[in-house]
């Protein structure tokens, strides 16, 4: 007889064996009362796991996961949204303060020479005239910030 | 798996309409996995909600090379392991004591007489997550044995190892009366 294949009915019952250990396992099982007798054991076992039952998500899971992840996505694209705009207002906001120094430098030359007197630093005017704007939207940006959070909280 | 890449990217792109796809050809699968590997249903629903936030927000790490399934259930693996060490900070291994050893065929015909699949079901669930889940991979999923040891995170002879040591305790516990009623 030969040797017995108690170590590979387990693995024999998975459907892991390769071929020689298949042959090996088929031909003591051939001749071994003992061994076909546990080998038939875990074939059941095996075949009673995959005639477990099935558990399903209940589609009320199925419905709350699907909001929740669209809310996510929804929000996610938002943030994305803003992000490019605030970039985009960032970057216009410095474009305009550039050239607006220009034209803020020659409109001040015109001032002084039309009134026939100085006006003061041309550069501090400016410098008070940015400081105010960029205030103004840092003002303007939290309170749209808040009024969206509040709209999103109701 | 084509289906699976065009859902992905839709949902890449901010589409949930992908998503509406890729649940609905995973969903049962993965609730299934993620019942068996925590055991309890809240959990799993809950599991089962955070892994697809999390597949939502990871998308861009997601290989379209390869199939989706693996990685969705490698995202909710992770996720259902961590819960679990917060539930019970204890080895995910083993439920409880080993399972008895086989002593000799005649108990366990007798025991495979009289079981039931609803009695396989019971003492699967008196095994470690770790068990239930490589035994669901295997024989519910299907799994081959390469398959079965990236979705572990294993080298191929540890989760050989694992799969064979839990169809032994799954044995041991059917062996065991008193122990394949409880569950956990």
């Amino acid at each position: 007889m030969t040797a017995h294949v108690t170590e590979l009915l387990a693995p024999a019952s998975a459907g892991t064996l390769d071929a020689s250990e298949s042959e090996r396992v088929a031909a003591h099982l051939a001749e071994c009362p003992a061994c076909a007798a546990r080998a038939l054991e875990w074939r059941q076992l095996a075949e009673a796991m995959r005639r477990l039952p099935q558990p399903r998500p209940q589609p009320a899971l199925v419905a709350r996961t699907r909001e929740a992840v669209e809310a996510l996505v929804a929000e996610r694209a938002e943030r994305a949204f803003n992000r490019a705009a605030l970039a985009f207002v960032v970057g216009l906001a410095w474009t305009l303060a550039i050239f607006g120094w220009l034209v803020f430098d020659l409109v001040a030359g015109e001032l002084a020479l039309r009134l026939a007197r100085p006006i003061g630093s041309a550069a501090a005017w400016y410098a008070a005239y940015l400081l105010a704007g960029w205030l103004a939207a840092g003002a303007a940006a939290v309170l749209l910030g808040r009024n969206v959070q509040e709209g999103r909280t109701v | 798996m084509e289906a699976d890449r065009e859902d992905a990217a839709k949902l890449l792109r901010g589409d949930t309409s992908g998503l509406a796809g890729l649940m609905t050809r995973h969903q049962d699968r993965l609730f299934r996995y993620l019942l068996r590997l925590v055991g309890d249903p809240s959990v799993a629903e809950d599991v089962f909600q955070q892994t697809w936030l999390q597949v939502a927000e990871k998308i861009r790490r997601y290989d379209a090379e390869r199939p989706f399934a693996p990685w969705l259930v490698t995202v909710a693996r992770n996720l259902a392991l961590d819960q679990l060490r917060r539930l019970r900070p204890v080895s995910l291994e083993e439920a409880d004591e080993p399972a008895a050893p086989a002593s000799g065929s005649d108990p366990l015909e007798r025991a495979m007489t009289r079981q039931t699949t609803a009695r396989v079901d019971a003492a699967l669930g008196t095994l470690g997550p770790l068990d239930r889940e490589v035994l669901s991979l295997r024989f519910e999923d299907e799994l081959e044995l390469p398959e079965l040891a990236t979705t572990l995170g294993v080298p191929l002879p540890t989760a050989k190892a694992r799969l064979y040591r839990a169809l032994e305790r799954l044995r041991g516990k059917l062996l065991t009366p008193a122990s394949a009623g409880e569950r956990r």
